[in-house]
């Protein structure tokens, strides 16, 4: 048997989709942050392994720290930081807490308008493997040091992989249910103490991200140049067209180019 | 937090008290067994206190002068009422008695409107600050008992899920699994029980301000009578600081029996001529329901068995009298009375029924039970066929004779106006007696 292992989990307090203020009431870790802690805590069972939960956030992050000491975790970690820090800060922030983990598990994106880039920033602050985006963590590797992982990919596909530790990893909210905390753990987790440390100097190209409500981007579409008005329609909302435009193709990569630059013209996405 | 609240004092069990239900009631014995020295865990089955509950009017929190001086000053108030008005309701026709008191806008006031998520959230936090271990989104689904039947602890929904404790403080709510579950209820009926439902209507401060006469934090409360399309009940309407609650409040088993759905009930009442301009333009932000113990002493059950005692709703403790609608007031009251007794009974080592009884004597000794067993039979008056609906037409047909001039003929004298509209409303002479002697001894 190899040693026990240490895994980091991060985790972040966000308010609920919907809920305009950050009343602490409403406020919550995303399924996919609960779907890590899970993985963390049973990849920690199958390694005779310790969880750490870790957030940056001012005082309100404990809560999320509270919930998973309650759930089994260790030790919890709070790096005393204002909430809002771009992707590339909050990775920096944890390298100190996550620098020694055999294995760091993050959930794919937080709820408040999350890009999952966190997990990838922290992998390449520590050098180590990274996969990201996971819908499925086999824990049996994990004594060997190896673990096996699937990954979601376009179009319904899926990747395998074998991952080496120390490794970072993303999950979404399908990879586990978090365990409902006892009661004794969840009386006690109420006062055990949670180590709160001051955050690192600010880089110098940190900056503090400014949040807004999500947006997607937008879209160059072609005008319809139908006089008819329900063609016109039609070829903007695609209602009776066809429903998939994906395909897969064999091309050299010249080819391959020139038939990628020429699908994007039709769709309007090029002039 | 201290030992203190941590630790029972007999090592045999997990903590002095549980209090099931981290409601007015629940939060207020809370208080007052932490204060006291006492270890207490608060049990909320919500992920935060007053998440799950709802009211249809107006807080009267006086009764929180004894735990919280200048409650005032901190309370999570979003209008103190200035104005009361009982409405009489037709499908065409509305009477109102408006009453207006100034002094109710300045402390120590008299009843507040407030959103229960944040006053049940306000007043657990006293609770916690007192050194209860609160503990949220937890269930209590069952009792634990010695040889003996005494009470020694709950169940609870979560894992390892067993507390152990000298005293359980059921304020569970409407109906109370854990006073069921002691075998305190004697009866469980459908009649005993109303529905109310409500829907809180968002619309601009100046513009609430502007439609009910108000000013500032100034609030009102509307109380209706023949608003529930033939289901006996009432409604009422009041203000918060940007939204209006209109809403209703229904017998259950008439419901069934009209087999009609709350909320077309509610959405006729806001086309009333007297309703629609009050809510009109607004935006709906909420629907809530909640079942409300409207019986009164009729269907109280036991209120203390070894080792437990039961307040607030899961007591029934809720006054359902016409002019008097009160039930938070009742909960903090009887709750705060249960923490008191508790803590004496505690004290003396004693929680056995007859250790506990200092809690009764409290609730008789205060307004708690005086007011239910001088207002008995009110319920009973209120909600009965004639008074809901037979009454409401005579009423709103004298008033509209006494104020209809039909000239050339002459105005006709009260007296015959009364006569003929208790004859068309298909009220008896002698039902009309009986009713008022009973008004009578029940209001007098």
């Amino acid at each position: 048997m190899n040693s026990p292992i240490d895994i980091v989990v991060c985790l972040k307090l966000t308010a609920r989709p919907g809920v305009a203020d950050a009343d602490e009431r409403f406020a919550g870790v995303s399924p996919a942050d609960q779907a890590a802690l899970e993985t963390a805590l049973v990849l920690a069972e199958h390694s005779r392994g310790s969880v750490t939960a870790a957030a940056v956030g001012p005082v309100a992050a404990e809560l999320a720290l509270r919930e998973a000491l309650a759930c089994g975790a260790h030790r919890a970690v709070r790096l005393d930081a204002p909430s809002a820090l771009d992707s590339a800060e909050v990775a920096r922030q944890l390298e100190g807490v996550v620098g020694d983990a055999a294995i760091v598990v993050c959930g794919d994106y937080s709820l408040d308008r999350g890009s999952g880039s966190v997990p990838a920033f922290l992998a390449h602050r520590l050098r180590c493997a990274q996969a990201l985006g996971l819908v499925s963590v086999d824990h049996t590797g994990v004594v060997d040091r190896m673990l096996h992982v699937v990954r979601r990919l376009d179009g319904g596909r899926r990747e395998l992989l074998t991952v080496p530790l120390p490794c970072v990893l993303s999950v979404e909210g399908s990879v586990a249910r978090l365990r409902r905390a006892g009661l004794r753990d969840a009386l006690a987790a109420r006062t055990t103490n949670i180590d709160v440390r001051p955050s690192a100097p600010m880089a110098a190209h940190a900056a503090t991200a400014v949040v807004t409500p999500y947006r997607p981007r937008a879209r160059t579409m072609m005008s319809p140049g139908d006089p008819d008005p329900l063609a016109r329609l039609r070829a903007l909302t695609d209602a009776t067209g066809s429903s998939t435009r994906g395909e897969t193709v064999a091309l050299e990569p010249g080819e391959a180019a020139e038939r990628i630059l020429r699908s994007l013209r039709e769709w309007g996405y090029l002039d | 937090m201290s030992d203190r609240t941590q630790h029972a004092a007999n090592p045999d069990v997990d903590v002095d008290v549980i209090v099931v239900g981290a409601g007015p009631a629940g939060s207020c014995a809370a208080i007052a067994l932490a204060r006291a020295g006492f270890s207490v865990v608060l049990l909320e089955r919500g992920p935060f206190p007053g998440s799950k509950n709802m009211y249809g009017g107006v807080v009267y929190p006086r009764i929180l002068d004894e735990l919280i001086p200048r409650w005032y000053d901190e309370a999570p108030v979003q209008r103190w009422i200035t104005r009361r008005s009982t409405m009489v309701m037709t499908d065409t026709q509305a009477m109102s008695i408006d009453f207006r008191n100034d002094a109710w806008a300045a402390p120590p006031y008299n009843g507040a409107t407030a959103y229960r998520p944040d006053f049940d959230h306000w007043l657990a936090g006293h609770a916690e600050s007192a050194g209860a271990q609160l503990l949220c989104s937890t269930t209590a689904t069952g009792l634990l008992r010695d040889r003996s039947g005494a009470v020694t602890g709950v169940t609870t929904d979560r894992p390892d899920g067993d507390l152990t404790a000298r005293l359980v403080i059921a304020c569970d709510g409407v109906n109370s699994f854990l006073a069921k579950d002691a075998g305190l209820y004697r009866e469980v009926a459908a009649k005993h029980y109303t529905l109310g439902v409500k829907e809180t209507i968002g619309l601009p401060k100046e513009v609430i301000d502007e439609r009910f006469g108000v000013r500032g934090r100034e609030g009102v409360d509307i109380e209706i009578i023949g608003c529930t399309s033939g289901v006996n009940g009432g409604g009422f309407v009041y203000t918060n600081l940007d939204t209006v609650a209109v809403g209703v409040v229904l017998k259950l088993p008439a419901l069934a029996a009209q087999q009609l759905r709350p909320e077309q009930i509610i959405a006729k009442m806001k086309t009333h001529s007297a309703i629609a301009p009050l809510v009109e333009g607004g935006e709906l932000k909420e629907y809530s329901a909640h079942l409300i113990p409207e019986a009164g002493l009729s269907m109280m059950p036991k209120l203390a068995t070894a080792g437990l005692l039961v307040a607030g709703d899961a007591a029934a403790l809720c006054l359902a009298a016409g002019i008097w609608l009160e039930g938070v007031n009742f909960a903090m009251a009887s709750g705060m009375y249960a923490g008191q007794a508790a803590a004496e009974a505690l004290r003396r080592g004693d929680t056995s029924e007859q250790g506990l009884a200092g809690y009764e004597r409290r609730l008789t000794e205060t307004f708690v039970l005086r007011d239910h067993r001088k207002l008995r039979r009110a319920p009973a008056l209120v909600l009965s066929d004639r008074v809901q609906h037979r009454y409401p037409q005579m009423v709103a047909a004298v008033v509209e004779r006494m104020f209809r001039v039909d000239n050339p003929d002459p105005k006709p004298g009260l007296r015959r106006i009364l006569a003929q509209e208790r004859k068309r409303a298909g009220v008896r002479r002698r039902d009309l007696a009986r009713d008022g002697w009973a008004g009578l001894r029940t209001f007098g």
